[in-house]
């Protein structure tokens, strides 16, 4: 019995290694051309758009096709099949630690002299682990790059929901018949993921391109 | 004895259960690319058709790219809290900047209700106004716990809002402040303040109908 769980254990371990990241290949010209489409619809508009550039390993924040932030990934993981070439929609934004924002009471002025207080919300409290949950069942997950203890220690419980919940989660989706895909970006620092969190608002739309 | 046989055999199952579960679940959630269905398959002997589709994305580069400004306009980071003055792709001026703080103000019985952000998106300069007067909107009467003033002559305020201003829209402006110290944090009502030097050169190289792009 110990034999068949300690085979078992060995073979799970097995699937966690082998786990694929996006491959890296030059873009067809029909896929290619479907992006360009799209983004052209979305630079039309005024309003600012994603570009998860999946091959590239980057992501874009743009407006009227002008790059105004490039963001590099350092990994990428994911479960599912890959987002669809279509626009999609940031729908929620979830944070364990989400900011809150600070309510001024009236009568409380904060610019005095001395005993100023800034009572703002700013890049610095942003959260640096969080998700975001966009239309078509995309779940993506956004992390820096563990480079203290307790980032280290966070992380390994970060390990064990990517590789037993999530695929278990994926199980739920598909008995209901529900489209599911989870992608995990490991940014290389924690102000990355702080500027991702501060620039991408609800309601954001944008496109996912792999080759 | 038997007791804690039953419960380790029911242990063992329930993991075993876990474990076939945790198996079908990996096989379905396995990466895969997308289904090909989505897009029409491409026919590799047919050159005339790949290049006509090569032909189509470069035009519709070009078309993204002529989207994108040419002459003067402003970027502005907001969570950094830095504008910078383009010429096309060039940055002729980077200044440091405060955005709006978040905050909110709530009128005392909950009538009304503020969110002191810095809009996003792309906006143009609708207005340019040298010396600036503030007309003090209600807000900024309920923050300081005052009563809202009916005659509109309480509600100006001189020399707050630096030397130039360049409205974009729904009251939000670019200008001046007396709060130097705090450039770099977030702390206005929504407007972006910016100090004289630097608020002297985008007023110059600005016209209304510049863009002004804010993330």
């Amino acid at each position: 019995m110990i034999m068949r769980i300690k085979v078992l254990l060995s073979l799970l371990f097995l699937f966690c290694i082998l786990s694929p990241c996006a491959a890296e290949e030059k873009p067809a010209p029909l896929k290619m051309n479907t992006r360009l489409k799209e983004e052209l619809a979305l630079a039309r508009s005024p309003a600012l758009y994603f570009i998860f550039d999946l091959g590239g390993k980057n992501i874009s924040l743009r407006s009227r096709g002008m790059v105004l932030q490039k963001w590099n990934i350092e990994s990428l993981r994911s479960w599912g099949g890959q987002p669809p070439l279509e626009i999609l929609t940031v729908i929620k934004k979830s944070a364990l630690f989400a900011p809150k924002r600070k309510e001024i009471k009236p009568g409380e002025a904060d610019e005095q002299g001395d005993k100023f207080e800034l009572d703002a919300l700013e890049l610095k409290d942003m959260p640096s682990s969080y998700a975001f949950y966009i239309d078509k069942g995309i779940y993506l997950y956004f992390r820096p790059k563990p480079r203290r203890f307790f980032s280290r220690v966070a992380n390994i419980g970060h390990i064990f929901v990517w590789y037993l919940w999530i695929p278990l989660r994926n199980l739920t989706f598909e008995a209901k018949r529900k489209p599911f895909r989870a992608i995990e970006v490991r940014l290389g620092s924690r102000e990355d993921c702080q500027s991702i969190y501060w620039s991408f608002s609800e309601g954001i739309k944008g496109l996912f391109f792999s080759p | 004895m038997k007791k804690k046989k039953i419960l380790l055999l029911s242990l063992a199952i329930l993991f075993a259960l876990f474990i076939v579960l945790e198996i079908i679940a990996y096989i379905l959630a396995w990466p895969r690319t997308l289904r090909e269905g989505l897009l029409p398959p491409e026919k590799p002997g047919r050159k005339t058709s790949v290049a006509r589709i090569q032909a189509e994305n470069l035009s519709l580069q070009k078309k993204i790219q002529g989207l994108s400004p040419k002459g003067i306009h402003i970027v502005i980071d907001s969570g950094r809290n830095i504008l910078h003055l383009k010429k096309g792709n060039e940055t002729i001026l980077q200044a440091v900047i405060s955005c709006g703080s978040g905050s909110i103000l709530e009128e005392p019985g909950g009538k009304r209700k503020w969110i002191f952000d810095t809009p996003r998106g792309e906006f143009y300069v609708k207005s340019k106004i040298t010396d600036p007067t503030w007309v003090k909107p209600d807000w900024a009467f309920i923050e300081e716990g005052k009563e809202v003033p009916k005659n509109q002559q309480e509600r100006l305020e001189e020399g707050v809002l630096g030397d130039y201003a360049l409205g974009f829209g729904s009251g939000y402006f670019i200008h001046g402040t007396l709060y130097t110290r705090l450039l770099g944090r977030s702390v206005t009502h929504g407007c972006i303040r910016v100090g004289d030097k630097d608020l002297k050169a985008i007023y110059r190289a600005s016209s209304v109908g510049t863009k002004i792009y804010i993330y």
